[in-house]
């Protein structure tokens, strides 16, 4: 179901918090919320569901207009960043509070839960209790209770934030596959740039309260639309005055025709090296290599090297300088 | 762990057992000193029985109501908070501050025939001074913060996040309040309910001067006691207090079980 | 209207308001005007009349005297009950909480019987701030044992540990590490029991014969006013006390925040 908002603008104690932002969720999207933590990303999330009123602005489901509908009648599911498990029910328990405010037959609600519980393969775990599992379990506990009602959309708020990078890194992709699969109109609240861009169909940029850009991941990559959003999104350095992404530059001997700089520091990334060059008191550059790519130029701290833009054919993206820099 | 000295643990030992143990010891020493029988016959003391009848009156209707309010008010406190509410948040805590003898001075003054809102119920036929409806305001004054300082500390933790997971799973608040919020409050409230059932059956204070001390008709059980202490008939008072002492060692057992699973709660594996 | 406001509520906090006016606001206005009704003057020589003076020296010093001693012994009882593992140790835990549920009055005739002309232990102490204070010290004693107690249970022991294995003495290690950590909180309770005690009654009105200018606490010498009729002068001693026992809870917590804040 697609899911829009107008104008949506809210304040908290006299702090602008959302200032009259407006987008377009398509029916079965993945649309990731990216922005630092205070650009209003999660109060945004909160507005959609109905959990916080909005000062101006309207929020619609379908097409339909749900501004003054309390959030128990607007059949959207939403996860906590903390899962917020009921403590004191059962994981099985938990799973069917929502089928139960439905009124769902016993047997019926028995027959549902086990299938969600199979569905987040959680079906060992029924009888515990929310202290009993781990952080990930806890995770797609309160998935499988959002999705018990069948809700027409899904909203995670900061769903990995608290897990550890392994169980992050599979739960993620996990996701992913289960968003796919059902085909649920899905918005999920992040400040990490690498996980939206994994997961996303689509990218929405917040920054104090407004809407940066929004497109599709790898676009927005290649193509910000402001400083703010490129420097988000990645790493950039400066050349000449311009900004580049750090391996959108190659470094070239110092035969060739162009500027030379001189290597300050080189740092070993596992699979990628970084080469940090400047020259004087000027401003330094910031050049990413690939492993093999260091091993053939091998280059060391006081040596100089040409440094220069990517040709078409070695990069993946399109190599235009990013844009001026505002320098 | 580091362990105090054995010194300091027979010391702490014998003060507190000095100070709070001896004297309930005591209690139960006096009321059985005269053996069964007559324990048997003091039970039976007209003019008690009339106190405790009374004071079971009392705590019947000043319990629910700060009940109703203590719950009612944390949740306004830390779910709704507004300018109001952190004044009320303030001016609920007064009481505490507050000698009994001032509070049943206070409710005089309003409630008497001659006070500000006397004279109003006077007119309408009610006397609320020197009568069941007094003991139960001062009853309730003296109580009225001890379920909202258990109850607000543990709503702030526990947070807001399940009551509105609940609402987006299509639960409406009174579904939310009882399937929820009351689940995770229970123990705290039940410290609360504890307290405030014990400030309600033990004030001495605040009712004498509200209710006047006529014996057989506003004598509370306590009155009771210091009025057989202060006619000389301190076996009859004792066994008065042997009933109140028993009650505290209830009252103590409970608090001590909502106390410790309120910790587990607090000390639980959640992030 | 928006989405999550629910017609009840507003009821529901008119309710509560109204509670709480009928109850302790329109009453607490009462004692102000009733304090004031004869003017400043009146007020000011009723509340500092010989007897009142008197009653108050002595109710401040005894309160005084029993908050500071419960500080020094709360402070062990909260460190024994944290520290040490003994048997009998939850039972001990439990009656800390006595005085709360013990009704005052029947403290009250106990310390007069264990304490007063027929005392088993021929001890006779009615009429003396002796007998008052420990009247004063056993409604106390939870206030410093409970701030303490939860804070010396967070308070990490390695800290402890580590100023131990530089050769610190326990002494020491308790000047130095524990004391400053439980400052505030301590504070906090002691000016807690100090107000508590400045108005306490029902078990301090047995054992202190209740002697005018000599053995009469201010509570006391209030009731004997509202006893005589005597409402204008009550009050006038009553709101004396009140913003006495309000200063001290202001300003205990106040310094316990600064303390509090200093450590970071």
């Amino acid at each position: 179901m697609a899911v829009s908002y107008n104008g949506v603008t809210k304040s908290f104690r006299g702090r602008l918090v959302l200032d009259g932002i407006s987008d377009v969720v398509n029916e079965g999207e993945l649309t990731a919320l990216l922005g630092p933590s205070g650009s209003g990303k999660s109060t945004l999330l909160k507005i959609i569901a109905g959990l916080i009123p909005l000062d101006s602005g309207r929020v619609s489901l379908a097409g339909k207009d749900v501004t003054n509908t309390p959030a128990r009648d607007r059949h959207i599911g939403f996860c906590f960043q903390d899962y917020a498990p009921f403590r004191h029910l059962s994981l099985r328990e938990n799973v069917a509070y929502g089928l139960k405010v439905q009124h769902v037959a016993r047997a019926q609600r028995r027959e549902q839960v086990d299938e969600l519980l199979r569905l987040v393969r959680l079906e060992e775990f029924a009888e515990q209790y929310p202290h009993q599992l781990s952080g990930g379990q806890r995770q797609r506990m309160a998935l499988a209770r959002a999705l018990a009602i069948k809700p027409d959309v899904l909203l995670l708020d900061e769903p990995f934030a608290a897990l550890d990078a392994q169980v992050r890194a599979e739960l993620r992709s996990w996701v992913h596959s289960l968003q796919q699969e059902l085909g649920i109109t899905t918005i999920l609240v992040t400040h990490d740039q690498v996980e939206a861009m994994e997961i996303a169909d689509r990218l929405v940029i917040l920054n104090a309260g407004k809407i940066e850009q929004a497109g599709r991941p790898s676009f927005v990559y290649d193509h910000p639309a402001t400083e703010f959003v490129a420097s988000f999104l990645g790493p950039i350095t400066s050349l000449g005055g311009i900004s580049y992404r750090p391996h959108e530059l190659e470094l070239v001997s110092t035969n060739e025709p162009g500027e030379t700089l001189e290597v300050r520091e080189v740092v070993r990334l596992g699979f990628e090296v970084r080469v940090i060059l400047g020259e004087g008191e000027g401003p330094t550059t910031w050049v990413q290599l690939t492993h093999d790519q260091a091993k053939h130029l091998n280059p060391r701290v006081g040596e100089r090297f040409g440094v220069r833009v990517r040709s078409l054919k070695s990069s993946s993206s399109q190599s235009s300088p990013t844009r001026e820099s505002t320098r | 762990m580091r362990r105090s000295s054995l010194v300091l643990r027979v010391l702490v030992v014998a003060y507190v057992g000095a100070l709070l143990a001896l004297p309930l010891g005591f209690v139960f020493q006096q009321a059985f000193s005269h053996g069964w029988v007559q324990l048997w016959a003091a039970l039976h003391d007209h003019a008690m029985d009339l106190a405790i009848v009374l004071t079971a009156k009392v705590a019947i209707l000043a319990v629910p109501l700060n009940v109703l309010f203590g719950v009612g008010v944390s949740l306004w406190i830390v779910r709704r908070p507004s300018r109001v509410s952190r004044v009320l948040d303030v001016v609920i805590d007064v009481p505490l501050a507050l000698s009994p003898i001032i509070v049943g001075l206070v409710l005089e003054l309003a409630y008497a025939q001659n006070g500000w809102f006397g004279s109003a119920f006077a007119a309408m036929g009610l006397r609320v001074m020197f009568s069941y409806p007094a003991i139960v305001l001062a009853s309730v004054f003296v109580s009225l913060p001890l379920v909202s300082r258990q109850v607000i500390p543990l709503l702030r933790e526990v947070g807001d996040h399940q009551e509105q997971t609940a609402a987006t799973l299509g639960a409406k608040p009174t579904r939310i309040f009882f399937t929820i919020t009351m689940r995770s409050i229970a123990w705290a409230a039940a410290y609360g309910v504890t307290l405030t059932l014990a400030r309600v059956i033990g004030e001495y204070g605040a009712v004498l001067i509200v209710s006047g001390n006529i014996a057989l008709i506003t004598q509370t059980l306590t009155l009771n006691i210091g009025a057989n202490f202060d006619n000389f008939n301190s076996y009859q008072g004792f066994v008065g207090a042997l009933l109140l002492a028993l009650v505290s060692v209830l009252v103590l057992t409970v608090i001590g079980v909502s106390r410790h699973r309120l910790e587990r709660k607090r000390h639980g594996s959640f992030v | 209207m928006r989405p999550l406001d629910d017609p009840r509520t507003y009821l529901a906090k008119g309710v509560a308001i109204g509670y709480l006016s009928l109850l302790v606001l329109i009453p607490m206005a009462a004692l102000l005007n009733n304090a004031f009704s004869h003017g400043l003057g009146a007020f000011w020589s009723a509340a500092t009349s010989t007897e009142s003076l008197d009653a108050l020296k002595l109710t401040v010093a005894c309160s005084l005297f029993a908050a500071l001693f419960n500080a020094a012994a709360g402070t062990a009882t909260a460190y024994v009950l944290v520290r040490d593992r003994f048997l009998g140790r939850g039972v001990l835990n439990a009656i800390i909480d006595l005085p709360f549920a013990l009704p005052t009055v029947v403290a009250g005739v106990t310390f007069y019987t264990l304490y007063g002309p027929h005392s088993p232990f021929h001890l006779n102490i009615t009429g003396t701030w002796v007998g008052i204070t420990v009247a004063i010290m056993f409604v106390t004693l939870p206030f410093s044992v409970r701030a303490v107690q939860p804070v010396l249970e967070s308070l990490t022991i390695d800290a402890e540990d580590a100023a131990a294995t530089l050769g610190a003495s326990p002494w020491r290690v308790f000047r130095t590490v524990t004391l400053p950590a439980i400052l505030p909180s301590l504070l906090t309770g002691t000016g807690l029991a100090f107000a508590r005690a400045l108005g306490e009654y029902g078990s301090v009105v047995f054992i202190s014969n209740n002697l005018p200018y000599h053995s009469e606490v201010s509570s006391s010498y209030v009731y004997s006013l509202v006893s005589q009729g005597n409402d204008s002068g009550a009050a006038a001693v009553a709101l004396f006390l009140l913003v006495g026992a309000l200063a001290v809870l202001i300003t205990t917590n106040v310094v316990a925040r600064r303390l509090a804040l200093r450590r970071g």
